[in-house]
């Protein structure tokens, strides 16, 4: 016989979107990072649904160089997600990725109700098309004001003042890759973290005012220094 | 990002014992934990984040090690740690066995534990922090993800007790808690967390446990497109209003037809019809003038009680599934229990002692404890000293064995007196009393 009536918390849809650049400078060993990245990211990811009671998380990713495309248009739940390699080459049309978010942001085509949207935009350098146009018209549907942006810089030549832009809140920082290995870590921290303060926050902490956003972001973990002339740097 | 230390490292805990990591376990918003040997044994090292890892905290963990658990609920910092090559400290306190799973896995209903199971865990988690709270100390961040237990027997244990200190400090309080569990005064910025705040936090983990849901979030909610931040802080801070306020039907629990997601309330409703009018009450006090005025909030002690008198509530329908027992509608005239919640059928209640106070439904596997039998109730259903039992021979009778050491004077419903010592056991039949010794009962039918 049952012994309770049975039921579980409703849970509200999570949209997360990686916007990635696929220009020509990402060709080589940078895109093959990444792929792996993102590959390494999806575990995490489900640990995150897994832990949180409240949330379903559904993944897309748009891919831009000349022009922009959905590489993966079909909102996937995080479980049954598959990522599949990206390759790189042509220009940096980041205004056009934007302008296609913005699409995919509007009311009609956005759930009732749901968790802030987590869009994490990788790019390795300077976009080549209108990226404050297409960023005009993202944050001009209501889905994407209130989404959580989160970019990452893969190497010098990204443009950290476009990435801070995007994310439009001086206290978050874009996240920079300075290497391939350092690529890994940060994708994974910019596939998590967000996706956990968007969906189920943790304890708050006192004096957080998160520059006046609406998801409360934990800063990243400082990049390990060496303590001693000794230590592997 | 992950792993400040690395298996095999060596840190030093504040005694000066080294401290060997075995394994990294997980990481959390303020640091890392890790699996320690910590002089042979297994234990479970927090790591903070060299952000996290303040002179503020080092002081408070100092005090809470130097304190000592408030009961062994509590996996609480037992040493700090060092080391030489990393920068910050840590902590190390027991390590969580693996039958405790997270209140979570609970309202995920990926666990299913038995009603008594449940309301034991509740007992469980209102007396430690009676036990933390008459210490002087508050703990300032009661939520899902810091509570555990054991579904097989509701027993359960605290974790990040790190975020402890004395009640009412004036220094900076590291965490204002979980934004679902903040009382309304912490989510409008007005106080930092005290133990007035932790009894609200409390409430609403219980009402989680019971009613499966949150019991602030209910028509509100459903308006809301994108729930963040400024949502909850209307929700849970500047608008709050209970789902079953008696006096306010502006976010009322809905129910599925009216909100198939859920989300506004719909388990919730289906839970609290099933709760007697003691519980319900107490819930209500909770988040109605409790909600606007932290100096009535119900306490601990209130909780005790009502969930004490819960526990005795509990009968199970001839389909075998619990129900409960309101003796609000037993003594109102023309009211009829409800029907049971599974076979939708008319229950049949068992045979029940009243002791005092306390009135207990006499279950095929019931049985009484001294917390029954005295005025000075303590809550503990370890050691029973009765216990429902078959007639060997004749299935059809019912009795109550004495498991106590005292011998039981028994007036039988004929008038007749009649000893029971221990080991013996006397038959259930309505309008037998019982002398305990310490207390007298009644059995009614």
């Amino acid at each position: 016989m049952p012994e309770r009536p049975g039921g579980s918390l409703a849970k509200r849809p999570l949209q997360f979107i990686w916007i990635v650049d696929c220009s020509g400078s990402m060709q080589g060993r940078k895109i093959e990072s990444l792929n792996l990245a993102i590959r390494e990211s999806i575990k995490p990811m489900q640990d995150v649904a897994d832990e949180n009671p409240n949330a379903e998380i559904f993944i897309r990713v748009v891919k831009f160089s000349d022009g922009a495309q959905w590489h993966i248009s079909e909102p996937t739940e995080v479980h049954a997600f598959k990522w599949s390699d990206l390759d790189a080459g042509g220009m940096t049309d980041m205004g056009k990725a934007l302008t296609m978010l913005a699409d995919a942001m509007k009311v009609e085509t956005m759930p009732q109700r749901g968790l802030p949207p987590v869009l994490v935009l990788i790019s390795d350098g300077q976009p080549t098309d209108d990226f404050k146009g297409g960023l005009k018209t993202l944050m001009a549907q209501p889905w994407g004001l209130k989404a959580v942006r989160i970019s990452v810089a893969i190497g010098e030549d990204a443009d950290l003042d476009v990435l801070q832009e995007f994310i439009g809140n001086p206290e978050i920082k874009p996240l920079v890759a300075s290497n391939v290995q350092d690529l890994v870590k940060k994708i994974k921290w910019a596939s998590t973290v967000p996706l956990k303060a968007a969906s189920n926050p943790a304890s708050r902490p006192q004096g957080a005012t998160n520059g006046g956003s609406n998801v409360q972001i934990p800063a990243p973990p400082a990049d390990a220094k060496p303590t001693s002339p000794a230590d592997v740097f | 990002m992950n792993e400040l230390l690395s298996p095999n490292q060596v840190v030093k805990s504040g005694t000066g014992q080294p401290c060997k990591v075995i394994k990294f376990l997980g990481s959390g918003g303020q640091g890392e934990v890790y699996k320690v040997d910590w002089g042979g044994s297994e234990f479970a090292l927090k790591w903070y984040y060299q952000q996290n890892a303040t002179p503020e905290q080092r002081e408070m963990l100092q005090r809470l090690v130097s304190e000592g658990k408030p009961n062994d609920k509590f996996l609480w910092p037992e040493d700090l740690a060092f080391a030489d090559q990393v920068p910050g400290f840590g902590y190390i306190m027991r390590l969580r066995p693996p039958e405790y799973k997270s209140l979570n896995d609970l309202v995920a209903g990926k666990i299913q534990p038995t009603y008594i199971a449940l309301i034991v865990a509740a007992l469980e988690l209102v007396k430690a922090f009676r036990s933390l709270h008459i210490k002087g100390l508050a703990y300032r961040d009661i939520s899902f993800g810091n509570a555990f237990f054991n579904p097989a027997t509701g027993d359960v244990l605290i974790c990040d007790n790190d975020n402890v200190a004395t009640n009412r400090t004036t220094k900076p309080c590291g965490v204002l808690g979980t934004p679902d569990f903040m009382a309304p005064e912490i989510v409008r910025g007005e106080v930092q967390p005290t133990n007035k705040t932790d009894l609200h936090s409390l409430s609403v983990l219980l009402f989680y446990i019971f009613c499966f849901g949150h019991p602030l979030m209910g028509r509100k909610v459903s308006n809301i497109r994108c729930w963040d931040t400024p949502a909850r802080t209307r929700i849970f801070g500047t608008e709050p209003v209970f789902i079953f306020d008696p006096g306010d039907r502006s976010n009322e629990a809905l129910d599925k037809q009216r909100d198939p997601t859920g989300e506004a309330g719909g388990w919730a409703l289906v839970y609290w019809q099933l709760y007697p009018k003691f519980l319900r009450d107490t819930f209500t006090k909770s988040f109605t003038v409790g909600l606007r005025d932290p100096d009535r909030r119900v306490t601990e002690l209130e909780w005790l009680n009502t969930l004490a008198a819960l526990r005795d509530a509990v009968f199970k329908c001839v389909c075998g599934s619990p129900n409960f027992y309101d003796p609000e509608v037993a003594k109102t005239p023309g009211a009829h229990p409800a029907l049971c919640w599974h076979c939708k059928k008319a229950v049949k209640h068992p045979f029940r002692i009243r002791i005092g106070k306390a009135l207990v439904m006499l279950n095929a596997d019931s049985m009484l404890y001294p917390h029954h039998m005295a005025d000075a109730r303590d809550y503990d259903f370890s050691t029973p000293v009765a216990q429902v039992t078959r007639h060997p021979t004749d299935p059809n009778i019912w009795g109550l064995k004495n498991l106590s050491g005292a011998k039981w004077v028994v007036t039988l419903p004929n008038g007749k007196l009649k000893d029971v010592e221990p080991g013996r056991s006397v038959p259930l039949a309505e309008n037998t009393r019982i002398a305990f010794g310490r207390a007298d009962g009644e059995i009614r039918y």
